[in-house]
């Protein structure tokens, strides 16, 4: 199988690009998380400018990735920047939408007992509200992130790092010798991480979610 | 081919021997049951839940198909039959309601009748007529949806949908378990008028017994083991338990309970109990009231008896007097 | 454009109250971008990659590109969606959303590549390559949609002889249709994205202006590109949007 033989004498290239992934990938999901948390906690009061900022990103994600890369360029040139800023605008839609729900999802009597407590509003996010929605959220950043995956494999057009890249030169010597193989290891790295990701993240909800609520 | 069988000529649903085994299951969901049905009666199974009451009311449609014995409906034997064809011919009501949520109530109504090939405007018509005939207005409720409605009122089309292409049989199963307590009952009270006028022959299954009472012709009690423990009016019910367990299914009370399925003529045509002499008060009580109202109207008025207009003159009987005289073993005049 | 990118757009919901803001934007970006190109000296590059029919050949490319797609993902899952959820089908229906689901993972740039190296490039194989990608939305959807029918609905429908077929034209199939129809903007979304990088293959498409652009690193061409890409983009959302809307119906 050449496929097999391939990825085998190719193996350290394949790691390289795959931690490449990673790393993109990873490092966009923070950003997206900081900025849509954020944005979740400080509208909070203002619903109709929530709603609004999630009726935006919702829309930036009809948008095809290939043009948002593109438009990227001109601003901040090739290579990883464009790339970065690119897959952090696509993830910010989950995540923020995911904080809202687990928000609102809170029991408003268990908001009510902490009140009747004594404790102030941002006492209140630290303690009882964030730690409860907690599950949600963390679900919206795995969506986020499984998102990007995929998505990051286009950031080859704009130069970026990761597995795109295999998936492109393959292209680029279509009919050539091995430019199958190399394709495909690109794809099959693409899903692979997807997949141990996944897996990250079912480790980080298991360790994190408080154990009163996994009961 | 059609299978004529004989016994009770006026039966119109007869279960001969049906029985249904789920595969993977221990015991019978329904063991053996044999049952008529008359033309024109109102027969309520009732009994604790997991007795197969539903599965057998749904045999009859053959929504179940049974594993064993054979079904026949005005004399025909509808085991292997063509099923849809059977269905036409039998109206369904369900505790869930079931109105299609996309069409308007009218359009609800004509579904049996549209399949059957009947035209637009013949269609509408009758959807109107049973609008009417179930006590919702036509022109307010025909082009409304269903979830613009309550619960009773929504129940109210169930039962127009299911009589539309006029069938002979009815089948109801809980048709009033969802709604509420109040609407419950001024439906039942309706629905019995609907009866008295149509004269379908109908099947129910209720876990309610004062339900069942209250509505049935013929009530069949399924007892432990899912056996049919007695199959009878609801007065012999009341009056003559056929064991224990009847006896606790009916619940307290039976003696009193009773007294509101009884006629205060049938009672003093029966039992022909001599005026009283020496009466004080009376209250003045109609001679087709129950005796249950007689002795509700008695005690309110603080009086000693009633005064009843029969054909052969007014009586005055003494409320112990009536109350002794209701309380023999009966046979009521049909 | 990832699968699981467009899922999430299905909850956002909210543009539902402005309908006519999306197509207020992408008029303005139209305009915006036809007076950029009018108020710029472009060399001798830029003028042939813009050429009047060089773009509207792109655009109409790409609109066939997603219909073509589209009319044939429907035309696939929805029936396909319907036997997996007939009583006799047992677990089969779920297998397939699993493998479908694990789908989901893979690249779109991946499909269209991996097809084109296999079987050739162009227009058709792109449209295959579409089509296997979008199939997951419509298919779950058709499937979620018939199987979130209330049971009671199709009892009372059995009940009353409704054959197996009428039940499922007259009570699952109406019932299921805003479901269906989410599942279906979708699938035009995923291949409005996919469709632009199809360029790669040779199908053509309005990714063709774009790479040509960042290729010879023209950024007016670049930005034309993206921007119609975008236009195309928000209007077949909007579209698809007016239809949900348009198609429900009426009394659920």
């Amino acid at each position: 199988m050449s496929l097999l033989s391939y990825i085998s004498d190719n193996r350290s290239d394949l790691v390289f690009l795959g931690e490449q992934h990673v790393e993109l990938v990873l490092i966009s999901v923070a950003i997206s998380a900081a900025i849509g948390i954020g944005l979740a906690l400080l509208t909070q009061p203002v619903p109709r400018v929530r709603d609004g900022l999630m009726s935006l990103t919702g829309t930036l994600l009809t948008v095809p990735s290939f043009a948002l890369f593109a438009l990227m360029i001109p601003l901040f040139g090739l290579g990883s920047s464009p790339t970065i800023v690119a897959l952090v605008v696509y993830g910010i839609f989950p995540i923020l939408r995911n904080t809202v729900t687990g928000i609102e999802g809170v029991d408003d009597a268990i908001i009510d007992a902490a009140r009747g407590l004594g404790m102030g509003p941002a006492r209140r996010m630290r303690t009882v509200v964030l730690p409860l929605a907690w599950p949600v959220i963390l679900n919206g950043i795995r969506t986020s992130t499984i998102m990007l995956v995929a998505t990051a494999a286009i950031a080859a057009v704009v130069h970026g790092p990761g597995l795109g890249q295999l998936i492109f030169q393959g292209l680029a010597r279509i009919g050539g010798k091995n430019a199958l193989e190399q394709t495909l290891s690109g794809v099959i790295g693409v899903v692979v991480v997807a997949l141990l990701l996944d897996l990250l993240f079912i480790a980080i909800a298991k360790i994190t979610t408080l154990r009163g609520l996994n009961v | 081919m059609s299978d004529k069988h004989t016994p009770g000529d006026d039966a119109m649903i007869v279960l001969d021997g049906v029985s249904k085994h789920y595969p993977g299951q221990e015991g019978p969901a329904v063991a053996e049951l044999s049952m008529e049905i008359k033309r024109g009666e109102f027969v309520v199974l009732v009994g604790p839940s997991g007795c197969g009451k539903t599965t057998t009311l749904r045999m009859i449609n053959r929504l179940v198909e049974p594993t064993g014995g054979r079904i026949l409906i005005d004399g025909e034997d509808v085991t292997h039959s063509d099923v849809d064809r059977l269905r036409h011919g039998i109206g369904y009501v369900i505790q869930q309601i079931g109105l299609l949520p996309h069409l308007t109530i009218a359009d609800n109504i004509a579904l049996v009748p549209k399949m059957l090939g009947v035209k637009k405007a013949e269609r509408r018509k009758r959807a109107e007529e049973l609008l009417e005939m179930v006590g919702l207005a036509p022109a307010t409720y025909a082009r409304r949806y269903p979830r613009q409605l309550s619960g009773g009122q929504q129940q109210r089309v169930g039962v127009a949908r299911a009589l539309a292409a006029d069938p002979p049989v009815m089948l109801m199963d809980e048709p009033f378990g969802a709604v509420d307590p109040i609407a419950r009952e001024k439906l039942q009270m309706e629905f019995l008028r609907l009866q008295d006028r149509l004269r379908k022959t109908i099947v129910m299954v209720t876990h309610d017994i004062d339900e069942a009472l209250r509505l049935g012709d013929r009530i069949a009690i399924f007892g432990p083991g899912c056996r049919l423990v007695q199959f009878d009016t609801p007065l012999e019910i009341l009056s003559n338990p056929a064991d224990d367990f009847v006896r606790d299914f009916v619940g307290g009370g039976a003696p009193v309970r009773r007294l509101s399925l009884l006629k205060v003529s049938d009672v003093l045509a029966s039992f022909g109990p001599a005026d009283d002499a020496a009466l004080g008060r009376t209250v003045p009580v109609e001679a087709g009231e129950s005796v249950h109202r007689a002795l509700e109207l008695v005690l309110a008025a603080r009086a000693e008896g009633v005064e009843v207009a029969l054909a052969g003159g007014v009586r005055r009987i003494g409320l112990q007097t009536l109350l002794t005289a209701a309380s023999q073993p009966t046979t009521v005049p049909a | 454009m990832s699968a699981a990118a467009v899922e999430n757009v299905e909850v956002s919901g909210g543009r539902r109250s402005v309908p006519w803001l999306l197509p207020l934007v992408v008029v303005a970006l139209l305009v915006g971008v036809w007076a950029y190109v009018n108020s710029l000296h472009m060399d001798s590059i830029e003028t042939r990659s813009l050429a009047f029919d060089v773009v509207a050949t792109a655009v109409w490319k790409h609109i066939e590109l997603v219909v073509a797609s589209t009319i044939l993902t429907i035309a696939i899952g929805v029936p396909l969606g319907v036997l997996l959820t007939r009583p006799g089908i047992g677990r089969i229906g779920a297998v397939f959303l699993a493998v479908a689901n694990a789908g989901q993972a893979v690249p779109s740039i991946g499909v269209l590549v991996v097809l084109a190296m296999l079987f050739g490039v162009g227009f058709w194989m792109a449209v295959v390559a579409l089509v296997a990608y979008a199939l997951l939305p419509v298919l779950r959807n058709t499937m979620v949609g018939i199987r979130q029918v209330d049971a009671a609905l199709i009892d009372a429908g059995r009940g009353m002889g409704m054959s197996g077929f009428r039940v499922l034209t007259t009570i699952e199939l109406p019932l299921a249709v805003p479901v269906m129809l989410a599942g279906i903007r979708v699938a035009l979304i995923l291949n409005v994205g996919a469709g632009t990088l199809a360029a790669y293959t040779n199908a053509g498409g309005l990714g063709s202006i774009i790479s040509s652009g960042i290729a010879l690193d023209r950024m007016p061409v670049l930005i034309v590109g993206s921007t119609l890409t975008i236009c195309l983009a928000l209007t077949v959302d909007w579209l698809a949007g007016l239809a949900e809307r348009v198609l429900r119906p009426r009394g659920i």
